[in-house]
């Protein structure tokens, strides 16, 4: 009994710092959506005024009209590309899979500002391809401003989301039904179509709602691409409500706030449901045997080919494009490259001290607050693990919350309150609240990195510990930690690149002393420092890079 | 630490003996506010221009007070806005000083007794539309401008003044589809408040927002955006861009060039004031005086390249020299004054920006 109360202390602080943590800024922005001024405003009043605003405002029913449409444009790409993915690197003899693998997981670490910038100078009206292209052909085919660009864009920029989760399904899928269907004549697509892809459908079902999730929260993206042609969709909608009546619309922001969370939360549910079961039927396997790849054939070079296409337009073009950017003085119709390389706008970032700060701030919240969040993350793991009760149950959910608050947002009520809570006031300008906001933004992403690791750790162990009269607290700190060391260090350096990508949530917490790249570049996009930004893209890029590098040499897994 | 740094080494390059000087003209109980000023030690800044950009007025006034720190934030001008107001209502005070371009923000503020009352000893120096209810003024002289491709607009095809532009984009609408920018009047405070300066002093504004609708205008929120777009020929023309800025890139890049255009030139003032709450105010008071001298808008007028508003400042951006080459009845300053923030309130600022949205739409429709 007394290890019971002893361990009770800890678990329970870990619960209600998490639930404080959480529930604060969603109940704020909950509040605040009921107001008609900003809450700290003495000449508020409470009245559903700011959603009968939004809803009266063409542009909201416009913007998520088209955010519906780019999720919905995301899955019908994202899912069906991905799916093959995965059959291809999992099952067939595609040559130099070892290279593409990790070639595949760019996209879903690099900051999608970055990788939109990219686009605009690569692709854009006078980007660098575009300007190439028209110098031989007299013409570009493409735009990348319309609202098909930017779904199609998105689309593609998805597809590793779609193929890590049906790879893992492929994966613990015997692949006999497979050779069987080989061996009866189908040709390698339509193993794929008629035989792999329908034994995973939970694992693409599940995927298919992610991408449409994910679709429904674009920032980035839009914020850059649907710009030029005024193309608003949620989340930049929120964004403009900034200044559209002149003084800040806290109200309204928060309104469309919780339309948006409305609409994510159940698919976070949803998603939680699917996961559940997919994991169920996934026990339906076929007999465990050596996996056989299947030979492509002819279709080798068609698969591979295809694979190089996707790789160029979505990982190389626009990196491509950031990286010339940020070494040329201007650019576009009649300028020469020879004439207008620089080094200048490096020189522009460590020259100004905001940015060198921002860059070191990058690394520490990476590094430092990446690995304090996983050990917050780790003691919610623990708070919650081999524990059935109605807390273990209050928890699962309670990670899934911020998950479906926009990170902007998210970051915006954090502002309010290390504003407002006294205790945290003297810590606002510094870059702990850009760390708590960013780790609380991805607590569920850092719960499933956890447990996954905790799962690992079969029961015996424990129970043998606990055999000989360890207690809870000693069975986690001697058994269960040590064991899942590995686990953590991985979890460490997926957090560390998640941490170094991440730009919506810290755009309304940037203040001097927290700053960060991330949420400096779309302050600098807004103030069109493109030099800048471009520098500083490529920044982040080996920042991210040096990260990616890292988890490869020790054979991290890039996925969870 | 750098900034620690740069203050350390500037405080010992800086002249110690001239940091008690009581300026000359100024009352003599100056010298105690300077007293108090090194006494605080420092000023905390929120401020619409980039640290870079201001960079040249910090020095040079450390090297007037090295005993005092300056803390420059810069942020936009809405940031700057929401920012200070919650600051202000959580107790913990905010910025000592505001400056920011966004002038209707800045008087709302002072209306809404956010400002401290101080009668700068400069304020005389200023025209009288720069200086409102002893507490905030107008600073600068920056003129709103037309901007377009060197390579791709040449000749005669370069509008000189507003109906020359509305005809142009009216006209040849073939070359300009998609080519035509201007701020985004939703996002910018500082783009509606020129298109409504516009509606007072250009009769066919209409022409000029069919025009718009006709070519399909981009819109920014920002003015660096159409800087580059109208540089890399992605567009062409700009409208209403913030001169300021536009001048200088102008000078180093050979594709942007710029036009203050002939009927009439709007003149956008940055407005500062001392915040109510200001924990240095001595120091802020010090700071507003120096932008407000003859030697803080020396430096505006010529390495902060934002034209200085003084008259009797000889620099190479000035007021006077805008005056003189555009005719002293073509410049129009947007006056600190309480008219300007007749457009925060909702109802009209919606109702402004739908009658501007259909009038676009009929432009875009009659073509």
């Amino acid at each position: 009994m007394r290890t019971a109360t002893f361990s009770a202390v800890p678990r329970g602080l870990t619960i209600l710092v998490t639930a404080a943590a959480v529930l604060a800024p969603l109940l704020l922005i909950l509040y605040q959506s009921f107001l008609t001024a900003p809450f700290f405003d003495a000449r508020k009043t409470v009245g559903i005024g700011a959603y009968e605003f939004i809803f009266a405002d063409p542009d909201f029913w416009q913007a998520s009209l088209n955010s519906i449409l780019i999720a919905a444009a995301m899955v019908v790409i994202a899912v069906p590309l991905g799916g093959l993915l995965a059959f291809v690197m999992e099952r067939t003899d595609l040559p130099g899979k070892r290279w593409i693998e990790p070639l595949i997981l760019v996209p879903s670490f690099v900051s999608p500002m970055v990788l939109a910038f990219g686009f605009v100078v690569a692709a854009g009206p006078v980007g660098f391809y575009t300007v190439w292209v028209t110098a031989i052909f007299g013409g570009a085919p493409w735009g990348i401003y319309s609202l098909t660009a930017i779904g199609i864009i998105a689309g593609l920029l998805h597809v590793p989301n779609v193929y890590v989760y049906a790879s893992a399904a492929l994966k613990s899928l015997g692949s006999d039904v497979e050779e069987a269907a080989r061996v009866a004549g189908a040709s390698p697509f339509q193993v794929a179509a008629t035989v792999s892809l329908p034994l995973i459908m939970p694992a693409m079902l599940f995927a298919a709602v992610l991408v449409f999730f994910l679709g429904f929260e674009l920032f980035g993206l839009p914020l850059v691409l649907g710009d030029p042609e005024g193309h608003l969709v949620l989340s930049t909608y929120l964004y403009k409500l900034t200044n559209k009546l002149g003084t800040p619309s806290y109200h309204l922001m928060a309104a469309v706030a919780i339309c948006i969370v409305a609409v994510t939360f159940p698919l976070v549910l949803l998603q939680r449901y699917l996961l559940q079961n997919a994991r169920k039927y996934a026990t339906i396997k076929g007999k465990a045997g050596r996996m056989r790849e299947l030979p492509l054939g002819k279709w080798k070079w068609v698969a591979a080919g295809l694979i190089g296409v996707w790789l160029f337009v979505g990982v190389i073009v626009p990196l491509s494009g950031v990286a010339l950017r940020a070494f040329v003085t201007n650019w576009g119709y009649g300028a020469k490259l020879s004439e207008v390389l620089t080094l200048e706008h490096f020189q522009s970032v460590f020259d100004e001290p905001i940015l060198v700060r921002a860059i070191w701030n990058t690394i520490l919240i990476g590094t430092v607050g990446g690995a304090i969040a996983v050990a917050c993350y780790c003691a919610i793991g623990f708070a919650t693990h081999r524990r059935n009760d109605g807390w273990s149950r209050f928890v699962d959910y309670l990670v899934l919350v911020p998950r479906a608050i926009p990170g902007l947002l998210a970051g915006l009520a954090f502002l309010w309150v290390f504003l407002f809570f006294p205790p945290l006031q003297p810590l606002r300008t510094t870059i702990f609240s850009m760390w708590l906001a960013y780790t609380v933004v991805w607590l569920a992403y850092g719960m499933r990195l956890i447990s996954s690791s905790l799962m690992q750790v079969s029961t015996e162990l424990e129970e043998a510990a606990r055999t000989v009269g360890a207690s809870r607290g000693q069975i986690s700190r001697q058994i269960t930690l040590p064991l899942i060391r590995h686990g953590l260090i991985a979890s460490w350096l997926l957090v560390f690149m998640i941490f170094e990508r991440e730009y919506s949530t810290g755009v309304y917490l940037l203040a001097p002393g927290t700053e960060v790249i991330g949420a400096q570049l779309v302050s600098l996009w807004q103030g069109g420092a493109i030099d800048v930004v471009a520098a500083l893209s490529l920044i982040n890029v080996v920042l991210v890079g040096v990260g990616l590098a890292l988890a490869l040499r020790f054979g991290v897994k890039l996925r969870d | 630490m750098y900034r620690r740094l740069l203050f350390v080494a500037l405080a010992l390059t800086g002249s110690i003996a001239l940091a008690q000087t009581v300026p000359p003209g100024y009352p003599a109980d100056y010298a105690q506010t300077i007293a108090a000023a090194n006494k605080e030690g420092k000023v905390v800044i929120y401020s619409a221009l980039d640290t870079k950009a201001a960079q040249p007025l910090v020095k040079d006034f450390n090297a007037l007070y090295p005993n005092i720190k300056v803390e420059y934030s810069d942020l936009n001008s809405t940031e700057l806005y929401n920012r200070f107001i919650a600051e202000s209502a959580s107790g913990q005070g905010s910025a000592d000083v505001m400056w920011s371009s966004a002038m209707d923000l800045q008087v709302k503020l002072v209306d809404e007794g956010q400002a401290l009352a101080y009668a700068s000893p400069e304020a005389s120096k200023l025209p009288t539309w720069a200086v409102y209810k002893n507490q905030a003024y107008g600073t600068t002289y920056e003129p709103a401008v037309f901007i377009y491709n060197k390579r791709l607009v040449t000749g005669d095809e370069i509008p000189q003044d507003h109906a020359s532009f509305a005809k142009l984009i009216n006209t040849k609408v073939d070359k300009f589809k998609g080519k035509v920018t201007t701020y985004d009047i939703e996002k910018s405070g500082v783009g509606f408040m020129f298109v409504v300066q516009d509606t007072k002093y250009f009769p066919a504004m209409k022409d000029l927002e069919h025009g718009f609708g006709a070519s399909s205008y981009r819109v920014y929120g920002s003015t660096g955006n159409m800087l580059e777009k109208v540089s890399s020929g992605e567009h062409l023309l700009g409208y209403n861009v913030l001169g300021s800025y536009a001048l200088v890139r102008a000078k180093k890049d050979p594709a942007l060039g710029v036009v203050l255009p002939k009927d009439y030139t709007l003149v956008l003032s940055r407005v500062m004031f001392i915040g109510k709450q200001a924990k240095n105010p001595n120091a802020a008071k010090l700071w507003v005086d120096y932008i407000l001298s003859p030697r803080g808008q020396k430096l505006i007028g010529s390495d902060v390249e934002l034209f200085s508003i003084r008259n009797d400042v000889d620099a190479e951006y000035t007021a006077a020299s805008l005056t003189k080459q555009l005719g002293p009845n073509n410049v129009k300053p947007i006056p600190v004054s309480a008219e300007i923030v007749n457009y925060l309130d909702q109802k009209k600022r919606l109702d402004f920006l739908s009658a501007w949205k259909a009038e676009v739409a009929a432009g875009a429709a009659g073509k």
